[in-house]
């Protein structure tokens, strides 16, 4: 099949893939990693970990999809061998499951930017009580339904005409959000305690492993590397655009967010916060949302004495929290949609499909918290086979060979060195050895039955539903992968 | 704040900030060059 489609522009594809990296990671989920680990002691592994995980793969992934035009069943068939079709659609898969509760937490910012905007967000200071209110009902299905209704408009629309257009307004308008109240936020009086907190590291903090572990952790998470998702927008990058360059100005840019949003948000709880600032950035509260949707929302009430100015701060981050999320939930939609184009669906029909499943598979973790924290945690540390899959498949295609004739061909603006060759053959596979036996070894803490598959967050039910999804990629993946060839050669 | 928490953020928003912004002005350069070579192929 031939590529018809394409990225107008350069940085039409840098923004749509910023799009993808930045998204609600970057803004609630750095910012209580931060302060749980030690705050500057965290920084540095996390910058680390950005030049020797997120990076690299993401050059890895805008190779792939560049060199061979195919979704991740295709494009892993492509580099590792038709044998190895299984591990592209797991690849999919786990984005998939992910995309079927991000659709639900993206809703969930959507009502709350309707909340602040409206007023109703600061009727109460009882904001536990309003999360739980809001939680327990069927709103969070109704704004589900909204924003996979939103993103499957977009994605019929194709890549020009939908993804670009919207990501072009979305992304921009993010960050000029971010800026404005990262500058409220630095110039309110003790928010320099927040900033001296952020940057200050332990030296007793920074040599414990867990650390470094969770460093790890946030940049596999929040840049988006070795999701698949870089990898189908480079389906549609032209022939000569640049990857090495590119994928360092996503993963620099990703973490440029992060720390916006981090310096944005310890600032405020440490300048507005009556009680210890620490606790209520750390608390995880339920579904991990403590902190965005019941501590912020009490802080924002107390920016300035005009109820407006409040309403107007609170309202700008929830939607900057809404443009983080449906960019990111747009790549997902496209993600699954590709695959099915590329067995050969028409775009048309295989966004009905995708949307119409996604709202449906999606339902459980709208009415029920329990089941979306089990989904994100099974498919969240899945994420990083993915990403041990995508560094396989090039050790499979021959890691000098993919850098000199794929990454360094035609169109790069800047050669990679043998370094990358030491990154993704051997430094990669350490990593995700490391970070998926750290997080096995430690739901064993924290759950004695750690074996039962039927617990939300345990090593037995993250064995037992990869081991479900990889059985039966395995068994099908001759069809799959002749499917996908036979309808694109 | 203190010598320590200084350098820390000096190194950190350098490297971060300091790195987008690297790779930013060498994506446009680049580019420039790109579009005045006349490529324009898929």
């Amino acid at each position: 099949m031939k590529q018809e489609e394409f990225f107008s522009s350069r940085w039409s594809l840098i923004i749509a893939a910023i799009g993808i990296a930045v998204g609600t990671g970057n803004i609630w989920r750095f910012s209580r990693i931060v302060a749980q680990n030690g705050g500057g002691s965290f920084l540095i592994p996390w910058v680390i970990f950005l030049l020797v995980w997120s990076v690299p793969l993401i050059i890895a992934e805008f190779a792939i999809g560049k060199s061979t035009r195919y979704g991740p069943v295709g494009a892993i068939a492509k580099t590792a061998g038709k044998q190895f079709g299984w591990m592209g659609a797991f690849i999919v898969f786990v984005s998939t499951a992910i995309m079927f509760y991000y659709s639900v937490v993206t809703g969930w910012c959507l009502r709350y930017f309707i909340s602040a905007i409206t007023g109703d967000l600061f009727s109460t200071t009882k904001h536990l009580e309003y999360w739980t209110r809001f939680a327990s009902s069927y709103q969070p299905l109704f704004y589900h339904f909204i924003s996979m209704v939103f993103v499957a408009i977009v994605i019929y629309r194709g890549v020009s005409k939908g993804i670009e257009k919207v990501t072009k307004f979305m992304v921009p308008s993010l960050l000029v959000i971010l800026l404005i109240l990262f500058v409220r936020a630095v110039t309110l009086p003790k928010a320099i305690e927040g900033i001296k907190y952020f940057f200050t590291p332990h030296m007793d903090v920074i040599l414990n492993y867990k650390v470094w572990l969770n460093a790890l952790t946030q940049n596999a998470w929040d840049t988006g590397a070795g999701w698949g998702l870089i990898l189908t927008y480079a389906i549609y990058m032209k022939k000569k655009e640049d990857i090495s360059l590119n994928a360092a100005l996503i993963g620099f840019g990703n973490n440029s967010v992060s720390l916006l949003a981090g310096i944005t948000i310890f600032s405020t709880v440490f300048a507005l916060s009556t009680s210890n600032a620490m606790q209520q950035i750390s608390q995880a509260g339920p579904a991990n949302t403590g902190l965005t949707f019941i501590y912020l929302p009490l802080l924002f009430s107390k920016i300035s004495s005009h109820y407006i100015v409040n309403v107007i701060f609170a309202s700008m981050f929830f939607i900057a929290l809404f443009f983080a999320a449906i960019t990111s939930l747009m790549s997902m939609v496209e993600l699954t949609t590709r695959t099915l184009i590329d067995f050969g669906i028409k775009r048309g029909k295989a966004i009905i499909l995708v949307a119409s499943l996604g709202f449906l598979l999606g339902i459980p973790s709208a009415i029920d918290l329990n089941f979306l924290t089990n989904q994100d945690w099974v498919w969240g540390v899945g994420l990083i086979i993915s990403g041990a899959f995508i560094s396989f498949s090039i050790i499979r295609y021959g890691v000098d060979k993919f850098r000199t004739e794929i990454i360094n061909g035609y169109g790069s603006d800047v050669k990679i060195g043998k370094w990358y060759n030491f990154i993704i053959g051997i430094l990669i596979p350490i990593q995700v050895v490391l970070l998926v036996s750290w997080w096995l070894i430690s739901s064993v803490s924290w759950d004695p039955e750690w074996w039962n598959p039927f617990h939300s967050a345990n090593a037995g039910t993250c064995i037992f539903q990869w081991a479900v999804v990889l059985i039966t990629f395995i068994l099908l993946n001759k069809m799959m992968v002749n499917q996908t060839l036979k309808e694109n050669d | 704040m203190n010598f320590i928490t200084i350098i820390t953020m000096l190194i950190v928003l350098g490297i971060i900030w300091g790195g987008m912004v690297f790779f930013l002005t060498r994506a446009i350069k680049y580019e420039k060059i790109k579009e005045e070579n006349g490529q324009s192929e898929n």
